[in-house]
C-alpha cells in the first residue's frame, strides 16, 4: 500500500558526539524511502552545538532546496541578541519552522524569552520545536552531560501563545503523559509531541490514547536513529485503525503546516 | 514469523507490561510478541525491580516468572533472578531453578558489581548446569551506580569462566565504548536491547565481535519490543548475521 508517511522528526548534518551515515539530504531520503517515508522535517545536528546556531540556518535551507520532499526547520537561540533577525530569516529562507534546544542554549522554557520567541514566530507563520533532549542523558560525554527540558509551564506557555503551534520532540512517555496528566483534560489544539522517543510494549498507542491521536506526529529522529523502530513501533506493533494511522502518518503534520 | 526467520528475544522483563498476574501478564506480552514475529521470550525480573532483593523477594519474583513459564513453556523461557550478597540462596535458586528446571540462566541485575568473589561462587555452578549468565551492564554517564557492573566486569568474569557463556545486556548502553571492553573475550555476547534504536550500533558490534556474539534482546516491556528489533532490521548487516542474532546465536546458547 502506497501511503503518505512525513517524518516530522529527521535532521541533516553531523552530530559531535557519533558519526552518523545517512545525513546528506540524498542519503536521508535514500534511508527513510526504504521504510516507506515519503518526506521529512528537518533540523541540523551541527546547530545544536554551535554557539551561533543560526549560522546553521541558511546552509539548511540550501541542501534542502533541490529536494521536495525535505522541509527544513531552523535553529534559534531566543537567549542572543537578534534573535529576532533569526526568526526572521528562517521565514525569509522558506522554512517551516524553528527549533531551540533550551538545555543546549542555556535557558529554561519558562523565561520571559521562550514567549517572546512564540509571538514572533508565530506572527511569521512557524512552528515552534521544543526540543527535550538529543541523546539519552545517560550515555553523554561525560565532560559534556546536558540534562532533558523540563515541561512544567508548558501548559500556561500554550495557552498564552493560541496563536503559535508547538511541536515537543524527543519526549519520552513519562514526559508526553506528564503534560497530558497536568492539563487534566483535551490538550491545547496547537500543540503536538512527536512519537520517536516514546517506548515501552505498545507505547505509542498507549500514548495517543492518553492525549489523543490529534496530538501526536510521526517522528524518526533518522539518521542518528534507525528509522525502522518508528515504522515497526507504528505499523506492526501497534493495533491503530486506518484513521489513526492517516492521522498519525500525515494528517496531523499537513494540518499543523495548514494551520500556521 | 519474520522475514528472517522466527525470533528469540532474549531479554524481557514483563514486569511493565499492563496485566496484573502471571496469566495476565503473559497474555499481554504475547498478544505484542505474535504481531513482531517473536517465538521465544527469555524472562526475568517479575513484578518488581527491587536493586536488594530479600530472599523472599527473590523467591516471588522467580515464582511469578515461573508460573508464566509453566502456562506457556512453548513461548517463554526463564533467567533465574538472583542477589548475589545473598550467596547461600542464590546458590540454592540456582539448584531449585535450573538445576530442577524450568529456568535455563541466570539474571543479575544490580544489587553487586559482578567482580565480586561471591559472583565467582555463582559461575562455578552456573558452568555445571551450562547455565548462560544474563548480567545487567553500562557505562553509565557520571558513573555507575553501587552495585551495577560493567562490561568490563564482565569481562573480567568472563575471563575466570571461559566455560560459562555471558550476555553483557545492553553492550553497555555506552556502547561504543561496551563493544571495545568485551571484544578480546570470546564468552561474551552483547544484546541489543535497553538503550535507544541508535544507528550504527549493530553494525559496529558484528565489526568487532562477530555476528555470532550479538543476541537479539528488546528489555521489553519498559522497551518496545519494535524499537529494540529494528537495530537489527534496520542494520546495514547481510541477512545471515540478521538470523544469527534474531535466533541462530540464543538457539546455540541455550543448545535447542
Amino acid at each position: 500500500m502506497n501511503r503518505t508517511i512525513i517524518d516530522c522528526n529527521a535532521n541533516l548534518g553531523s552530530w559531535p558526539f557519533r558519526r552518523t551515515s545517512y545525513n546528506t539530504p540524498e542519503d536521508l531520503l535514500e534511508r527513510i524511502g526504504r521504510v516507506g517515508i515519503t518526506q521529512a522535517w528537518v533540523t541540523s545536528l551541527d546547530a545544536v552545538v554551535l554557539k551561533n546556531v543560526a549560522a546553521a540556518n541558511a546552509p539548511l535551507a540550501e541542501a534542502v532546496a533541490e529536494h521536495d520532499a525535505l522541509r527544513a526547520v531552523g535553529t534559534v537561540n531566543p537567549s542572543w541578541p537578534q534573535w529576532e533577525r533569526d526568526v526572521a530569516e528562517c521565514a525569509e529562507l522558506g522554512m517551516i519552522g524553528v527549533r531551540v534546544n533550551p538545555n543546549y542554549q542555556a535557558w529554561l522554557p519558562t523565561d520571559p524569552i521562550f514567549g517572546e520567541l512564540l509571538s514572533a514566530a508565530g506572527e511569521l507563520g512557524l512552528f515552534v520545536e521544543l526540543t527535550v533532549r538529543m541523546t539519552d542523558e545517560r550515555h553523554h560525554h561525560p565532560l559534556m552531560m546536558v540534562p532533558p527540558v523540563a515541561l512544567g509551564g508548558l501548559l500556561d506557555l500554550c495557552a498564552r501563545h493560541q496563536e503559535t503551534t508547538i511541536m515537543v520532540a524527543n519526549a519520552n512517555n513519562a514526559q508526553v503523559l506528564g503534560v497530558a496528566r497536568d492539563a487534566a483534560g483535551p490538550l491545547p489544539e496547537r500543540l503536538y509531541f512527536e512519537m520517536s522517543h516514546i517506548e515501552s510494549v505498545g507505547g505509542v498507542q498507549a500514548v495517543a490514547d492518553q492525549i489523543g491521536v490529534e496530538h501526536l506526529l510521526f517522528g524518526t529522529h533518522a539518521p542518528y536513529y534507525y528509522p525502522e523502530a518508528a515504522t515497526l513501533k507504528v505499523f506492526d506493533e501497534c493495533d491503530f485503525s486506518e484513521a489513526e494511522l492517516e492521522a498519525l502518518t500525515h494528517g496531523n503534520a499537513e494540518g499543523l503546516l495548514a494551520a500556521r | 514469523m519474520s522475514a528472517h526467520g522466527s525470533i528469540i528475544d532474549c531479554h524481557v522483563h514483563p514486569t511493565a507490561a499492563r496485566g496484573d498476574g502471571p496469566a495476565a501478564c503473559a497474555a499481554e506480552m504475547l498478544r505484542y510478541a505474535d504481531r513482531m514475529g517473536i517465538e521465544w521470550q527469555g524472562l526475568s525480573l517479575g513484578p518488581v525491580f527491587i536493586q536488594q532483593p530479600t530472599e523472599d523477594e527473590i523467591v516471588a519474583d522467580n515464582d511469578f516468572i515461573a508460573e508464566m513459564i509453566e502456562l506457556h513453556p512453548d513461548r517463554f523461557f526463564g533467567y533465574a533472578n538472583l542477589n548475589p550478597n545473598l550467596l547461600f540462596h542464590s546458590l540454592r535458586e540456582i539448584d531449585e531453578r535450573i538445576a530442577n528446571g524450568p529456568f535455563v540462566g541466570i539474571k543479575l541485575w544490580v544489587a553487586l558489581c559482578c567482580n565480586h568473589a561471591n559472583v565467582d561462587a555463582i559461575c562455578e555452578r552456573a558452568a555445571e548446569l551450562r547455565a548462560p549468565i544474563l548480567q545487567h551492564t553500562f557505562f553509565r554517564a557520571g558513573g555507575n551506580l553501587a552495585g551495577e557492573s560493567s562490561p568490563a566486569d564482565v569481562a573480567a568474569l568472563a575471563s575466570r569462566h571461559p566455560e560459562v557463556t555471558f550476555i553483557a545486556a545492553h553492550a553497555g548502553l555506552n556502547w561504543e565504548r561496551g563493544i571495545r571492553a568485551v571484544a578480546d573475550q570470546p564468552n561474551v555476547c552483547v544484546d541489543t536491547c535497553g538503550f535507544d534504536p541508535e544507528a550504527g550500533f549493530t553494525e559496529m558490534a558484528v565489526q568487532w565481535l562477530g555476528a555470532e556474539r550479538v543476541l537479539y534482546g528488546s528489555d521489553a516491556a519498559g522497551r518496545s519490543f519494535a524499537s529494540q528489533l529494528a537495530k537489527v532490521h534496520g542494520a546495514d548487516i547481510s541477512d545471515d548475521d540478521k538470523r544469527l542474532i534474531l535466533s541462530g546465536n540464543m538457539r546455540r546458547v541455550l543448545a535447542l
